[in-house]
């Protein structure tokens, strides 16, 4: 049972990696038997929040006090025998050991001298298995086990420590509704126990029902905080996750030339992630020439596509280029087939220059076509330019997403992958972003296949969209139909 | 007069670890792999240019090419039999994969020292120089094979050099070192750089070792030395970083030829080893390391 | 192996070994003395095997700790003669000693500077050894005055009961709850850490502990070997068998590096008409061992039951 005056507080935490600062000045506090829920999208830092607090990494400034206790800076060990205790967003169970043991593991106390086993612990693990549902998986080993079984066993463990600050990263993601309300209804009994809760996620409607109150973040920094209610309706949070006011400027999908083989084909395609199902009966299409966005929020999906699509996942199901199937290509050559991916870690060469890394995207390319590619692409992004003889490490986060959509342009792609680019970018950048990607829909050929969370972004170029989420295609059309059809239910 | 004479054999001797250290840390920054039978590989080199002139009585030239041309094909082999199956192997995790590689290679480097001990002894052999007779540098009497060692190596670093900053396969390479995924989204097969980079790396050796022969000589017991020196070089230079390969090179070799001239031959190994603990102890990451 | 409980696996064990104790009434001195080194072998191999396998780290050489305790039991000896049990005893503190000295970089770095640090650590106790050559004998090797005794059966029965002992503790704490601690520290440090678990403080202990095996059973075998030299202690070579007896065996098992041990030593021997190309053998098995089934013989057992 958690003492009545389980408290955590935070004031001025700040974390810095390198150059980039993932959390600047957060402050809140959770009292005994309340539950915060953080929000905020990729990238916005609340899981770097929450390993600050549990001391797996360290914070540059701030303060975290767990029942009056100052522990920034203490080690993670301290930290959990002080009463703290987290439940990370992917399942780390110890895979050489029976579900039984792990749980065991999470009662046991730092010492080096217990030799024999307690018949105690045994008992006490036994009742928690039975409270979370694992009774009749106890002497299996995780690699055998469900996904929502995995799940179960970080739950098993969190109550094992018996926390009094209880911290959970995304706590619903990969279930099915049914195992959503029973994790949700064990939330709730752990508050009730007089614990101060931490839920962290990206989506205000899943956890909407849990939270007693809400701060929403972006880019490190609180942007708003209040009942889920307030928090939805705040402008602020409402212009970071959907965008202000959409234009759009699509063309009708019979414009384009090859209505009936469209130039990419996804028909059914499943792909896995161990036990989690990543994608489940995806079917889209993109047509030559044709902007098309695939809007989602983290988690929906959208990476495992494209990155299925690029050729690096196994999948069921067919992916067809022009008719003819991808299946069975390596990765590299696909991309020298023309689809040409610019993915979320953006993945550059940070040690060679711009300039560098431009002639790399461009090597199949004759020395004279190179040449002529890298000075449109300097008309297009023309701080390219400028800095093509810096280490492309050391460019802002918009001049590397440039640099990255021209080292994929120099490519000559036939379809260009966009996945998540305005990730972590102020709002001015996304503006140049924008027109960039506008001037190359209107003077190329090109064919796009945009994922974004940024509604705002996603929207005026396209001329379809589908919704992903949790790995299914929810919905499809034109973005004028988007916000009247799906906008409001999207935060 | 020692003080030349320490600085034209120590250039000489840190020449031949720049070689070898290079060949070492890009297999490491390539393909992620610390080889620890590269002594094994150099010794091999060796041993066939030896063999080769003593057995079928060829000329200097013809036993150094047929010597390169072992450490090629050993180096190769060592690719495709070892390194690459372990890499791809379903039944290891990957969290173990570099600790099993790292195994793997040692066993196979002490396997080989065995096989060359059986058929070959473990006597020291000596390669017939290409370059004979002795130049006087400064009033020091100094064998031309040296000088020829020297050069030889600063002529393989530089062409290295310009191969991986001048050709475009080269920047290819440099750049999977940096980010494999980004070299595979622009269309580069990964396979294909990691089997180019093992084919360089033979050569490298194969000269190194083949010089190597030429200058001191080796026998199966110079193995393990000649493992340890590079990846201490390497370590010391920081993992994954060439330019600090070098310079490491040159720091170890220069102490081990001041430890054999003022101190004793017999002890030429132990400042080197001790600066590699200093470091570790206090910047495992050495002295450029990026990784 | 898994599935059988703890006291089941020591009762299977103590029969194994009391049967085997009955071995020197039938069996030449000669094979009698094959066994013993592979029983001390097999202690070196369990004491890696605890360190690897659980907590994690994997020691390139496991010889650094038992040619410390080895040559300090040794040099004691030859220099002041104190009761053999003295000797043995300070082989294994030496060894510790030698351990902790060896943990405290070494726990700072990760994958593969843990491996190169190990190495070093050898080649300098190499180099120590051979340059102090009034002191340790240098490369011919040292040899004591005393032997604990010349009967083959009782060398024999001390090996075998002595690592049937070692086993027993080192098995159990591998079953333990300070076992299932250090196996979270090595699998996965950050969650051993938000566990409340003192990852350092526990892969410290199981240094300890391997160490003091390791170096006590060095000591030993310099006492029933009566000498010690580079080549049998300290050589990177020797540290390799150990790591390939476990490996076959099948690592995180703590047996299975017995097993492994009597295996190594006895092909080593079987091989012994090729000559020198019986090391070349060996190894060529256990690369092949490596790259075909990596979890050893007990892995192979086990297999089914992990599917299920």
């Amino acid at each position: 049972m958690a003492d009545k005056n389980a408290h955590l507080e935070v004031s001025g935490l700040t974390k810095r990696f390198g150059g980039l600062v993932a959390v600047k000045d957060m402050a809140f506090s959770i009292e005994a038997g309340k539950i915060l829920g953080l929000i905020g999208p990729n990238g916005s830092g609340k899981s770097t929040v929450m390993k600050l607090i549990m001391g797996i990494e360290r914070p540059d400034a701030g303060s975290v006090r767990i029942n009056g206790t100052e522990v920034a800076g203490w080690p993670s060990h301290r930290i959990a025998r002080l009463g703290a205790g987290i439940v990370f967003q992917h399942s780390r169970p110890l895979h050489r050991q029976t579900v039984l043991e792990n749980i065991k593991l999470a009662l046991l106390p730092d010492k080096l001298t217990r030799l024999l086993a307690d018949p105690e612990t045994d008992t006490k693990a036994r009742a928690i298995a039975a409270r979370v549902g694992l009774s009749a998986v106890l002497g299996r080993r995780p690699a055998t086990l469900p996904f929502a079984d995995l799940r179960k066993i970080e739950i098993a463990k969190a109550i094992a420590r018996d926390p009094q600050v209880l911290l959970i990263d995304e706590p619903f993601a990969g279930l099915t509704s049914k195992e959503t309300a029973a994790f949700s209804d064990l939330i709730c009994e752990l508050r009730d126990d007089g614990r101060a809760v931490l839920l962290v996620d990206h989506n205000v409607k899943s956890v909407a029902r849990l939270v007693d109150r809400v701060l929403a973040m972006y880019v490190g920094e609180r942007i708003a905080e209040g009942t889920a209610d307030e928090v939805m309706r705040n402008e602020t949070v409402r212009r970071v996750y959907l965008g202000g006011s959409i234009e759009t400027a699509a063309r009708p999908e019979s414009s384009f030339r090859d209505v009936t083989t469209p130039f990419l084909e996804v028909k059914n395609v499943s792909v896995h992630y161990g036990k989690a199902q990543a994608l489940d009966d995806v079917s889209i299409h993109v047509h030559a020439g044709e902007f098309v966005s695939v809007v989602g929020l983290n988690g929906a999906g959208k990476t495992t596509l494209f990155n299925t699509i690029s050729g690096f996942l196994p999948y069921a199901g067919d992916i067809r280029r022009e008719g003819a199937s991808l299946r069975g290509f390596t990765a590299a050559t696909i991309a020298r087939k023309g689809i040409v991916q610019c993915p979320e870690g953006r993945e550059l060469f940070v040690d060679m220059t711009v300039r560098e890394n431009l002639d790399l995207g461009g090597q199949h390319l004759s020395p004279a076509e190179g040449a002529q590619q890298i000075a449109w692409l300097f008309d297009l992004f023309p701080i390219l330019r400028d800095r093509q003889k810096q280490a492309a490490g050391t460019l802002s986060g918009g001049e590397q997403q440039m640099l990255t959509i021209a080292r994929a342009l120099m490519m000559k792609p036939k379809l260009l992958i966009l996945d998540e680019p305005t990730l972590g970018l102020a709002p001015v950048i996304l503006e140049q972003l924008s027109k960039a990607l506008e001037r190359l829909r209107q003077t190329t050929p090109i064919t796009v296949l945009l994922g974004e969370q940024n509604v705002t972004f996603a929207l005026p170029h396209a001329d379809r969209v589908y919704v992903l989420e949790h790995a299914r295609i929810v919905w499809e059309g034109e973005p004028a139909r988007f916000a009247a059809d799906v906008g409001t239910g999207y935060l | 007069m020692l003080f030349w004479q320490i600085l034209i054999d120590g250039f000489a001797i840190s020449s031949l670890y720049a070689l070898g250290a290079t060949g070492f840390a890009l297999i490491f920054g390539v393909s992620g792999v610390l080889n620890l039978s590269h002594g094994a590989l150099m010794v091999a080199a060796v041993v066939a240019a030896w063999a080769a002139g003593n057995d079928l009585h060829v000329g200097p030239y013809a036993g150094a090419l047929i010597g390169v041309a072992v450490g090629f094909v050993a180096s190769m082999i060592t690719y495709f039999l070892i390194v690459r199956p372990l890499q791809q192997s379903r039944k290891i995790r990957e969290e173990e994969k570099e600790i099993f590689i790292l195994t793997a290679t040692l066993l196979w480097g002490i396997m080989l020292q065995e096989l060359i001990a059986y058929f070959y002894t473990n006597n020291a052999k000596t390669v017939a120089p290409i370059v004979e007779g002795v130049v006087r540098i400064v009033g020091v009497r100094t064998p031309a094979n040296e000088i020829f060692t020297a050069v030889v190596c600063w002529l393989v670093i530089g062409i290295l050099w310009l191969l991986v900053n001048r050709t475009r396969a080269g920047k290819a390479v440099l750049a999977a070192s940096m980010n494999p995924r980004g070299v595979t989204l622009l269309g580069v097969e990964l396979s294909q750089v990691y089997i180019a980079v093992w084919a360089i790396y033979g050569v490298l050796v194969g000269v190194a070792g083949v010089l190597l022969g030429m200058f001191l000589g080796v026998s199966s017991y110079s193995v393990g030395p000649l493992t340890a020196s590079a990846f201490s070089i390497v370590v010391l230079g920081g993992l994954g970083s060439v330019s600090g390969a070098l310079i490491a090179a040159y720091v170890v070799g220069y102490l081990e030829t001041l430890t054999a001239y003022l101190i004793s031959p017999a002890y030429r190994t132990i400042p080197a080893l001790l600066l590699l603990v200093a470091v570790m102890y206090i910047s495992p990451r050495g002295l450029l390391g990026r990784r | 192996m898994g599935s059988l409980s703890t006291t089941r696996v020591l009762l299977i064990g103590l029969v194994a070994v009391a049967l085997a104790s009955f071995l020197p009434l039938g069996v030449s001195g000669y094979i009698l003395g094959l066994l013993t080194i592979a029983y001390y072998f097999g202690v070196f191999a369990m004491a890696w095997d605890l360190l690897f396998g659980f907590a994690g780290e994997v020691n390139f050489g496991p010889t650094f700790l038992i040619g410390t305790g080895a040559y300090t039991a040794g040099i004691l000896d030859n220099l002041y003669q104190p009761p053999i049990w003295i000797c043995v005893a300070a082989g294994a503190l030496a060894a510790v000693a030698g351990g902790v000295v060896l943990a405290l970089p070494a726990l700072r770095v990760r994958g593969p500077y843990f491996g190169l640090t190990t190495l070093v650590a050898v080649l300098m106790l190499q180099n120590f050894v051979v340059v102090d050559a009034s002191l340790t004998g240098g490369e011919i090797g040292l040899t004591v005055p005393d032997v604990i005794t010349i009967s083959d059966a009782k060398n024999y029965e001390i090996a075998l009961w002595f690592m049937a002992i070692s086993g027993a503790i080192l098995f159990a704490l591998s079953r333990s709850p300070v076992g299932l601690i250090l196996q979270a520290s090595g699998q996965d440090a950050v969650q051993a850490g938000a566990l409340g678990f003192n990852v350092t403080k526990h892969k410290l202990t199981a240094f300890v502990i391997s160490a003091f095996f390791s170096g006590l059973a060095g000591a030993l075998l310099v006492f029933y070997l009566g000498s010690a030299s580079v080549g049998t202690f300290i050589d990177i070579t020797v540290g390799v068998q150990i790591i390939i007896a476990v490996v076959i065996g099948g690592r995180r098992t703590i047996l299975g590096a017995v097993l492994g041990a009597i295996f190594i030593i006895a092909m080593s021997e079987a091989l012994r008409p090729v000559g020198d190309l019986a090391n070349f053998i060996v190894f060529a098995m256990a690369l092949f061992v490596v790259l075909t089934f990596p979890n050893g013989f007990f892995g192979l057992l086990t297999r089914s039951k992990e599917t299920s």
